[in-house]
C-alpha cells in the first residue's frame, strides 16, 4: 500500500508538470476526506464539495449567486396556489459509466422519483443504505411538506405539496438533492451490493470520479457528454490537505490552484504573494447574541436596545474577526436579496445605554449570564473572546455578565431549550432564501419548545409578515415583506447582530473564472486554467 | 488564604529547632533562591492592586496584541504588551500571581488539613476505620490525577473554588498516607506509652503528643505539593474548567493565547514562564526543606 502511495505521490507532480501540454489539470487542496458519495446523507461542506462535482440536481444555483437556474429540469410550472410543481425534464441527458455500471438509457423521470423516494419513503429499499439519517431532507421539513411525487410521462414529474412553500425550488437546488441513477441502483440491488451506488458513484454531472483514496486524493475526469457541455478543464484533483499552513505552502509552490479556509495568521503573507489572489465575499451567514425575551430583564425592549448600544461592535470585529468579518446590521447578510439598506445600526453609545437602562428601571444595571460556544464556527472565530469583550463593555454600564460555556452538543440543546438569558450563536444559510434566516431563526414556530429561535421571540407583527412571505411566490412582493420584517427586527432588537464573516479563498493567478459560492461551496465546472 | 496556611502548618517547635533547620536550609543555595523567588512573588501578589499599572480586566480597543516595549511597535505604556483584546499583560500576570499563589496555598492547606485528620484517625484507631479510609485513598490514587480533577469539576461546574476543591481531593491521598505512617511509627514509641500511662486522653494524645512529631514529613510534602497544586489548577484553567473569564489566571491565559504562538509570542510565552518559575521555585524550596527536616538526611 505504501509503495502504491509513494508512486502516487510521485505521479501527481509529474502529471502537473505535463499539464500545460497535454491536459488541463486543476488541483484543489481540499481540507478533508468526504464521507461517501451520496449527498443525501452528508452534512459537511467537505463531502458536498466532493460529490457535487459528480451529480446534477433538478434545479441549480447559478454559479457564484443564490439565483435558481434550470438543471435537469429545463423548465417548470407552479400552480397558482403554489402547491403543485410540474417539472419538464431535459432530454438526452447521459449517465456516467464506471466499472460496475454501463447505462443503457438516458436520464428520465424515474431517476427523479427514485432520488426523492430514497430519502422520503422508508419502504424504499435504499432508504437505509449507507445511512438512514437524511439530515437535510428532514431538517428542511420535506417529510411533512411533500404530499406526492408523480411521473406524468418519462420527461415530466409532478410534485404536490401540503402547504405552499416559496423557497421550495431553492431547497431542491441544494446538494442533498443530487440525482442518482435508478438503473444503477436496481443493478446494484440485484447484485447484492447496494452500497456501491454511494461509493462508486455515477451521476449526470460535469465530472466523473476516477479514484478516491481516503486522506490522500480524489481524482475526477471531465465527463465529455455532460448535458451542459464538457468542462473547460480535463482533470480535477482534490489533494486532501487538512492543515491550513500546509495548504498555503502547497498553493505558494503551485502544487495546487485553489485552497479553502486559510489561516488568518497567514493572510498577510498570502496577500503579498504576486502569484496568488485572494478572493473575498461576505459569507451567507450571521453571528449573533440572542436575548432571551421570555426572561427578565430582556423581556423589556428598552433593555435590549440599551445592551445593543453598550457593546462596541467595532472592537469585536477588530479584535476577533480581524479582516475576515464585516459588522452585521440586519439578521440576513448583505449579499442576500431583500437586504434592507435603509436600516441604521444602533450606535455604540454607553451614556445613552445607561440612560435607557435607568428608564427601564435598572439604573444600577443587573446581573446576567452570557453564553459563549466552546468551538470555532464559520460565522464566529472565537465566541469566548467576543464574550470577554462584551463582558468588559457591559461592565461599563453596570451590567455584570457571567460567561458560561458547555460542551457543543449540550450547548445547543440547552440554548434551544431557552435556558440562557443571553446566548451567542450563528447561522449559515444553505439555500439563499431570506426565509431560511428570518422565519427559521426568528419566527414564532421556532420560538416554541426547543426551536431554533434562541431569543424565544414570538412577535406577532413580525411573524405575520414572514409567514405571509412564505406563501407568496412573487419575489418583488416578498422582498417588500422581508424589508419590512427587518425594520421590525431592528426596532424590537431580539438580537445583537455581531458580524457576517467574510469568505476568503486564495486562488492562483492562472485560474480563470473561479467564482466564490455564497454557500461556501466549491464548484469547478466553468473554471479554466491559463 | 495565608491564614489557613498558618493554621495548617503551624508547629509549636522550640526556637532551637528552627535555628537548626535554618542552618541546614541556608546551605542549600537552590533552596534559598527558591525562597527568594517565592518571597518576591508573594510580595507582588499581595501588593497587586498597588503595583499593577492597569486593571487586569480593562480592555483597550486601540491596543490589541501590542508587543512588549523592546520590540518594534511596542511602547512603555504596556511594558509587556497586551493580549488579544487589549488587556495589559503585565497587570494580568501580576494579578495571576496573586490568584495562582492563593490557589496553591489554599489547596495545600485544605488537603494537608483534611489529610492529616484522616491520617491521624486511621493511624490512631487502626482496625475498620483505617481500612475504610486507606482503601478510599487507594481508589483515589488509582485514577489519573488530572482526569479525576476534570471529573470533579465537571460535576461541580467550572470555577476557581470548584477547581480548588477538585485539586485538593486529588492531592489528599499522599498526605493521608504520610500522616498515617508517621502516626503508626510514633505510637510505638516510649513517650507515647508514657503519656498514656500518665492518663493522657485520646484527642489530647493525638494532637499534643503525636502530631507535632509527625509534622516534618508533612511540611516537606506540603511545600512540594504547592507546586503540584499550582500546576494542576493551571491545567484546569487551560482546559477552561478553572478560573472563569475575565479573571486573570496563568493557565487560562495560556489556553486563550494558543492560536497566537507564531504571531504574538508574548501572550503565550509569558504566562508559561511565570508558571515555570513559580513551580520551579516551590520545588527548590521543597527540596531544601526536605534536606533540612528529614532526620535521615541530617549530618
Amino acid at each position: 500500500m505504501s509503495k502504491y502511495r509513494l508512486l502516487l505521490a510521485a505521479a501527481i507532480p509529474a502529471m502537473l508538470a505535463a499539464a500545460p501540454v497535454s491536459a488541463k489539470t486543476l488541483v484543489f487542496c481540499s481540507e478533508g476526506s468526504p464521507e461517501n458519495f451520496y449527498p443525501g446523507v452528508n452534512t459537511t461542506g467537505t463531502s458536498f464539495d466532493a460529490n457535487s462535482q459528480i451529480y446534477s440536481r433538478i434545479v441549480d444555483f447559478e454559479r457564484g449567486t443564490t439565483k435558481v437556474v434550470p438543471g435537469l429540469a429545463e423548465k417548470w410550472d407552479i400552480s397558482p396556489d403554489g402547491l403543485v410543481y410540474t417539472f419538464h425534464l431535459r432530454h438526452g441527458v447521459k449517465w456516467q459509466s464506471n466499472a460496475n455500471f454501463k447505462p443503457t438509457r438516458d436520464f428520465n423521470a424515474d431517476d427523479i422519483i427514485f432520488a426523492i423516494e430514497r430519502q422520503w419513503k422508508e419502504s424504499n429499499p435504499y432508504f437505509k443504505v449507507t445511512s438512514s439519517n437524511h439530515s437535510y431532507f428532514n431538517d428542511m421539513g420535506m417529510m411533512k411538506l411533500l404530499k406526492s411525487v408523480d411521473k406524468v410521462d418519462d420527461y415530466t414529474v409532478k410534485v404536490t405539496l401540503n402547504t405552499p412553500e416559496a423557497p421550495f425550488l431553492s431547497d431542491l437546488a441544494m446538494e442533498y438533492a443530487g440525482i442518482q441513477s435508478k438503473e444503477y441502483a436496481d443493478a446494484m440491488l440485484k447484485a447484492g451490493t447496494p452500497e456501491k451506488l454511494d461509493q462508486e458513484p455515477a451521476g449526470t454531472g460535469p465530472f466523473m470520479l476516477v479514484q478516491y483514496q481516503k486522506d490522500a486524493i480524489v481524482r475526477y475526469k471531465a465527463f465529455p457528454e455532460f448535458w451542459g457541455g464538457k468542462a473547460k478543464i480535463d482533470d480535477l484533483v482534490f489533494a486532501i490537505t487538512p492543515d491550513a499552513s500546509v495548504r498555503w505552502a502547497k498553493l505558494q509552490k503551485g502544487e495546487c490552484h485553489v485552497m479553502p479556509y486559510p489561516n488568518p495568521a497567514d493572510l498577510d503573507a498570502i496577500r503579498k504573494d504576486a502569484n496568488v489572489q485572494v478572493l473575498e465575499q461576505p459569507g451567507l451567514n450571521i453571528g449573533y447574541l440572542a436575548y432571551n425575551t421570555t426572561k427578565k430583564p430582556f423581556d423589556d425592549v428598552r433593555v435590549r436596545k440599551a445592551v445593543n448600544m453598550a457593546i462596541n461592535k467595532k472592537a469585536i470585529i477588530d479584535a476577533v474577526y480581524l479582516s475576515t468579518g464585516v459588522a452585521a446590521i440586519n439578521p440576513i447578510p448583505p449579499t442576500m436579496w431583500s437586504y434592507n439598506n435603509q436600516i441604521k445600526d444602533d450606535p455604540y453609545d454607553p451614556a445613552a445605554a445607561k440612560k435607557l437602562l435607568a428608564e427601564a428601571g435598572y439604573p444600577n444595571g443587573f446581573e446576567t449570564d452570557l453564553w459563549a460556544m466552546p468551538v470555532q464556527r464559520p460565522y464566529n472565530p472565537n465566541a469566548k473572546r467576543i464574550a470577554e469583550l462584551m463582558q468588559a463593555d457591559l461592565a461599563q454600564v453596570g451590567i455584570k455578565a457571567e460567561i458560561k460555556s458547555f460542551e457543543w452538543g449540550e450547548y445547543r440543546k440547552r440554548a434551544q431549550a431557552g435556558e440562557p438569558q443571553t446566548v451567542q450563536l450563528g447561522w449559515t444559510g444553505d439555500n439563499g432564501d431570506p426565509d431560511n434566516f428570518l422565519h427559521t431563526l426568528l419566527g414564532c414556530a421556532a420560538a416554541q419548545n426547543n426551536g431554533g429561535n434562541l431569543a424565544k421571540w414570538c412577535y406577532k407583527p413580525f411573524d405575520d409578515i414572514v409567514v405571509k412571505a412564505k406563501s407568496v411566490s412573487d419575489q418583488a412582493e416578498r422582498t417588500k415583506l422581508y424589508e419590512q420584517a427587518q425594520v421590525i427586527f431592528k426596532e424590537q432588537a431580539p438580537w445583537f447582530t455581531i458580524a457576517h464573516s467574510v469568505q476568503l479563498k486564495p486562488v492562483r493567478k492562472e485560474v480563470v473564472d473561479f467564482k466564490l459560492s455564497p454557500f461556501g461551496r466549491h464548484t469547478f465546472y466553468g473554471v479554466d486554467l491559463k | 488564604m495565608t491564614q489557613i496556611l498558618s493554621a495548617g502548618t503551624d508547629i509549636e517547635a522550640p526556637p532551637q529547632a528552627f535555628a537548626e533547620t535554618w542552618s541546614y536550609f541556608k546551605e542549600n543555595r537552590g533552596a534559598v533562591i527558591g525562597l527568594v523567588i517565592i518571597a518576591a512573588l508573594v510580595l507582588v501578589g499581595a501588593t497587586a492592586d498597588l503595583i499593577a499599572p492597569y486593571s487586569p480586566i480593562l480592555t483597550n480597543n486601540s491596543a490589541f496584541l501590542k508587543p512588549p516595549f523592546w520590540q518594534a511597535g511596542g511602547s512603555l505604556a504596556h511594558v509587556l504588551g497586551t493580549d488579544a483584546i487589549g488587556r495589559d499583560m503585565l497587570s494580568r500576570l501580576i494579578f495571576g500571581a496573586r490568584l495562582s499563589l492563593s490557589i496553591g496555598v489554599a489547596v495545600t492547606a485544605l488537603s494537608v488539613l483534611c489529610g492529616t485528620i484522616l491520617g491521624l484517625t486511621a493511624g490512631y484507631f487502626r482496625g475498620v476505620t483505617e481500612i475504610v479510609i486507606m482503601r478510599v485513598m487507594d481508589i483515589i490514587l488509582t485514577l489519573p490525577s488530572l482526569l479525576l480533577a476534570i471529573v470533579i469539576v465537571a460535576i461541580l461546574g467550572p470555577g476557581v473554588v470548584n477547581a480548588l476543591l477538585a485539586v485538593s481531593i486529588v492531592l489528599l491521598p499522599s498526605y493521608v498516607r504520610i500522616a498515617r505512617a508517621a502516626v503508626i511509627t510514633e505510637m510505638a514509641k516510649d513517650y507515647v506509652t508514657a503519656a498514656k500511662v500518665s492518663g493522657v486522653g485520646g484527642i489530647r494524645l493525638m494532637i499534643n503528643e503525636v502530631l507535632p512529631n509527625c509534622a516534618a514529613p508533612l511540611i516537606v510534602q506540603a511545600t512540594l505539593g504547592i507546586s503540584t497544586a499550582i500546576l494542576d489548577a493551571a491545567a484546569l484553567g487551560f482546559l477552561g474548567l478553572g478560573a472563569q473569564p475575565p479573571t486573570a489566571e496563568w493557565g487560562t491565559m495560556l489556553a486563550d493565547a494558543r492560536e497566537f504562538v507564531l504571531r504574538a509570542w508574548w501572550v503565550v510565552t509569558l504566562p508559561g514562564i511565570m508558571i515555570l518559575i513559580t513551580v520551579l521555585a516551590f520545588n527548590l524550596l521543597g527540596d531544601g526543606m526536605r534536606d533540612a527536616l528529614d532526620p535521615k538526611l541530617k549530618r
